[in-house]
């Protein structure tokens, strides 16, 4: 008998049997007692989700509380970061073909926010198809997940675009300057205009899900939930109203210019529609535009390409960025300048004969006014005339005085990317030119061409210094920063920020002239037929690339004290009475109409 | 044999652990399904299950009236059986994950080669207790070794792995209790690693990446080292005591593939935790213990090895599921014996013990009475 002869035998088997036992009770230790916390937490990641709820940013209102900017619910595409520490070629192939993305596109979005704890969002406001595909694929695509969240919405796409600006995903770029150096890849900040200088206030705060998830990643249970503190919403000093009335005149008159012939390359333009006595701008527009909602949920490299190709530059706010020379519109300096320091009276009368005597430079057009007075220089924008005060002035003098309007520095308007504009001197010109200053050099800057360069916006403040007995106000498009319940929790009140050194009656002197451009013989009597008075300036900035620009800068009433200033240019658009004046005229028009 | 005799002589030692462990089986099944189930048939695995285990105690206790010794007899019919129904499966078969494993008898799928392991049992012990007095050289055991291979072999192009092995392991304890020398051990163990590059060419492809994925499961995540990653997430997180029943967020939220049948230990582990898994592991090494104890103790050859064969499938079967869901084995088909959920492999291991039971229950060849 086996079992008799040979009990050893049974007992090695028992032994490797309890070898075997103690080998496996050895193994469960070391997975559940020694590396149970490990496994635990891994449980744990697969079962938990964090998901953050994206607070809503602030709703943009204009100055009549219509909504601007707001935010529209919008389904995101987002892949979890659970136990998987690389995601399947497979899965994200087969995401390529339902968000009708390239690989190598998702995958760099996966890469970009590999060290972060958030779920990858790879599409914001995903079209309904691409939804209804993803929900009904959701078996295979282990790990992927729709989330809703708000989408900002630009109400009236291009409308006022470059004042409201638009938002985007934070860049490594924006975090590593330290501005937005709290937040998590992938937030949503404001990247240009109004969204960008006030995202502190329109941000909020989000709040997050811990939810309970099954392996297809549907949600069995919320765990628990931290709500999302919205963002602040503001009140703009814009006008929307105006602002449609100013960009419809701007897009009409743009194409009529093109049609004719007279500037064919006339696509970019700028307006500012400013309040002298507040500061508070009306409408801003600047030419050609683009729709923000392009940039929401990234934009596409096509988009992208067509706008960043555009020799018009869309992306520059001109209002604010756009630096010309003044053109004639500088005259009301070089004359307030002249009046001030007594180099000219109001009643002296100079003799035109459609050339200065000191250097051959002429009128536009070769007219002669013959003797003149300082408004009827004005009046008609008489070169020779404004070449003898910026002969007598001498270009330190002008330069100061343009200095004491605003020119050649930032006005401090609420947005970022503002230029500074130029005030040319002679040592400007030796440094860059390697030329000394001549005469003829101070003639130009006297009538505004030459170097000087100055921004829409600036022109605007300028002018509402005279429209406003010297005063200038700190221009700004925001009102007041409204809490989530109504509140208001900041309100931005006019802000005196300069008064110019210019008597009141020169100031009169000046505003008189500028109310004879408007009237029979002046540069902008297509202006008279308005029902309000109107004082303006017409300018043409000489363009040595291509046709002038064309200004045309003006405030009413010009009989009371007046309430708004309209600052037009049109890049390449020729002769401001002809290129710019119309829109001017156009602006008022719908604004004094709709006062009385 | 008398009723009363029967269950006066039973060995409760044995029988009470199996029948603790198919309760914890039933238990663990529940939970591990109930989640996926529509409503009214929520608990059907765990009513399905407890029917087979009822019919099967009906069964094995008709089969303890009989002696055990009538089987030497059915040996070489069921062998051919065998034979022919694992190549029946060959070719009539339905493939499920991959593998040509199922018959469909009615309402009842069948797995084959569950059976072809008590068939195997009971056909090697009669066969090499016929031979035993020739079994003193290599060569004897020849014919031992061809008579494990035809099944073994076509079991294996199933392909089922795992099974085969079960045959060899049952093989394996045969050898050990008859004496095989310890050198030809040694000798066919060196011979099989210097093998072992040939066998690899005669691996399935999918049994060659279980096999790389065993190494290294972070090799696919999501591919066939899901199973094992999750499996060994389920366990470790069960930590001392468990999350408690219904509680294992791995095996209800569905994280744990295959949590009823295969990875019913994983469940196990997360609910139980490590209390619960160190209570079953000593309950089947309670049965095992006593398996054997029983085959010392049979009063002739035959019985002593189909004990051996028994206690050497349960020992294989619990060494390799068990370390499968933990991560030191590779991923076989591998159930385990009393918990996972499965008529065939439930009437098989209830089957080996009743045969264990009866051996017991049989000390001496039946006088007439």
């Amino acid at each position: 008998m086996l079992n008799k002869e040979f009990a050893d035998r049974f007992r090695v088997m028992m032994v490797c049997i309890i070898g075997i036992f103690v080998i496996l009770i050895a193994r469960m230790a070391y997975l559940q007692l020694y590396r149970g916390d490990f496994y635990y937490r891994q449980a744990e990641g697969n079962r938990t989700r964090f998901t953050t709820i994206l607070a809503p940013r602030g709703i943009i209102y204009d100055c009549n509380g219509e909504e601007l900017v707001n935010n529209k619910p919008g389904f995101v595409v987002s892949l979890t970061r659970n136990a998987g520490e690389k995601y399947s070629p497979e899965l994200i192939a087969k995401l390529a073909v339902y968000l009708r993305m390239s690989e190598d596109d998702i995958q760099k979005i996966i890469d970009k926010n590999k060290d972060s704890y958030e779920p990858v969002r790879l599409m914001r406001d995903a079209p309904p198809d691409v939804v209804t595909k993803i929900e009904e694929n959701m078996r295979d695509l282990h790990g992927v997940m729709l989330e809703v969240q708000p989408v900002r919405n630009y109400v009236n796409r291009e409308l006022a675009v470059h004042a409201l600006g638009y938002v985007g995903e934070v860049s490594d770029y924006d975090i590593s300057q330290g501005r937005f150096q709290d937040l998590k890849a992938g937030s949503i900040v404001g990247k240009f205009g109004l969204e960008n200088f006030y995202d502190q206030f329109l941000r909020g705060t989000d709040g997050s899900y811990r939810e309970e998830v099954d392996v297809n990643g549907r949600i069995v249970q919320i765990l628990s939930k931290v709500n999302p503190h919205p963002g602040q919403s503001l009140v703009l000093t814009i006008d929307a109203k105006m602002q449609r009335v100013a960009e419809e005149a701007v897009d009409k008159q743009l194409a009529l210019l093109r049609a004719n012939g007279v500037a064919p390359n006339a696509r970019a333009c700028a307006v500012v529609a400013i309040e002298p006595n507040t500061g508070e701008i009306k409408a801003m527009v600047s030419r050609p535009g683009f729709d923000p909602n392009l940039f929401v949920n990234g934009i596409s490299s096509k988009n992208w390409r067509v706008i960043n190709e555009d020799p018009f530059n869309p992306m520059t706010n001109k209002a604010i960025a756009g630096e010309y020379p003044p053109g004639s519109t500088f005259k009301i300096v070089t004359g307030a300048a002249a009046l001030q320091t007594g180099k000219v009276t109001p009643n002296e009368l100079i003799f035109d004969s459609g050339r200065h005597w000191l250097v051959d430079m002429r009128n536009a057009g070769g007219e002669a006014l013959g003797y003149i007075d300082f408004q009827t220089a004005l009046a008609a924008s008489d070169n020779v005339y404004f070449y003898e005060m910026g002969n007598r002035l001498g270009i330190d003098l002008l330069d100061q005085y343009a200095a004491k309007f605003g020119f050649g520095k930032a006005t401090g308007v609420d947005l970022y990317g503002e230029s500074s504009g130029m005030v040319a001197n002679p040592a400007y010109k030796k440094k860059v030119f390697n030329e000394d200053w001549f005469l003829g050099d101070t003639f130009n800057a006297s009538i505004g061409q030459g170097f000087n360069l100055v921004t829409p916006l600036q022109d605007a403040l300028m002018l509402c210094a005279i429209a406003n007995e010297g005063k200038q106000f700190k221009p700004h498009l925001v009102k007041k920063v409204i809490n989530d319940d109504g509140s208001v929790f900041k309100t931005f009140a006019p802000e005196l920020i300069n008064t110019i050194p210019v008597d009141k009656n020169n100031i009169e002197l000046i505003q008189r002239g500028l109310r004879g451009v408007t009237q029979e013989g002046g540069t902008a009597a297509s202006l008279a037929i308005l029902p309000v008075v109107v004082a303006g300036k017409t300018g043409t900035a000489e363009n040595p690339h291509g046709v002038d620009h064309g200004w045309f800068i003006a405030y009413a009433p010009a009989d009371q004290k007046p309430s708004l200033v309209v600052v037009v240019v049109v890049e390449q658009g020729n002769y401001g009475a002809l290129s710019a004046a119309p829109i001017v005229r156009r602006v008022l028009e719908y604004a004094f109409k709709e006062q009385e | 044999m008398h009723r009363t005799r029967i269950l006066r002589n039973l060995d409760f030692i044995l029988l009470l652990p199996v029948l603790l462990l198919i309760l914890i089986g039933i238990i663990t099944i529940g939970s591990a399904t109930h989640m996926n189930m529509p409503n009214p048939n929520r608990y059907y695995y765990v009513m399905r299950q407890s029917m087979f285990v009822i019919a099967n105690l009906v069964l094995g206790y008709y089969f303890l009236r009989f002696d055990y010794r009538m089987l030497k007899d059915l040996a070489k019919p069921l062998y051919l059986f065998n034979i022919g129904m694992l190549l029946a499966v060959m070719f009539f078969g339905h493939t499920v994950l991959g593998a040509q494993r199922w018959i469909q008898l009615g309402p009842i799928s069948l797995q084959p080669s569950e059976f072809a392991k008590a068939i195997m049992i009971i056909c090697l012990a009669s066969f090499v207790d016929r031979k035993l007095p020739t079994l003193d050289n290599f060569t004897s055991w020849l014919p031992v070794f061809g008579f494990v291979f035809v099944p073994f072999f076509l079991v294996m192009k199933q392909p089922d792995l795992g099974t085969s092995l079960v045959f060899a392991a049952i093989l394996l304890g045969v050898m050990i209790v008859c004496g095989f020398k310890k050198k030809y051990f040694l000798a066919i163990g060196g011979i099989g690693l210097a093998a072992a590059p040939l066998l690899w060419g005669v691996l399935h492809e999918y049994q060659r990446n279980r096999i790389r994925v065993f190494l290294d499961p972070g090799l696919e995540p999501y591919g066939s080292g899901y199973h094992v990653i999750q499996s060994m997430i389920a366990i470790g997180a069960g930590l001392f005591s468990g999350k408690g029943l219904f509680g294992g967020t791995q095996s209800q939220l569905d994280f744990l593939p295959e949590n009823h049948t295969d990875f019913i230990f994983a469940v196990a582990g997360e609910e139980f935790g490590f209390v619960g898994v160190t209570f079953i592991l000593l309950l089947y090494l309670l049965v095992i213990y006593r398996g054997l104890t029983i085959a010392m103790n049979a009063s002739d050859n035959f019985g002593c090895l189909l004990g051996v064969g028994v206690v050497s499938m349960f020992s294989f079967h619990v060494l390799v599921n068990v370390g499968m869901t933990s991560g030191i084995m590779p991923v076989t088909g591998v159930p385990l014996p009393f918990l996972s959920y499965g008529v065939s492999s439930l009437t098989t291991n209830m089957f080996l013990i009743t045969l264990l039971l009866n051996i017991d229950l049989h000390p001496q060849k039946l006088r007439f009475d």
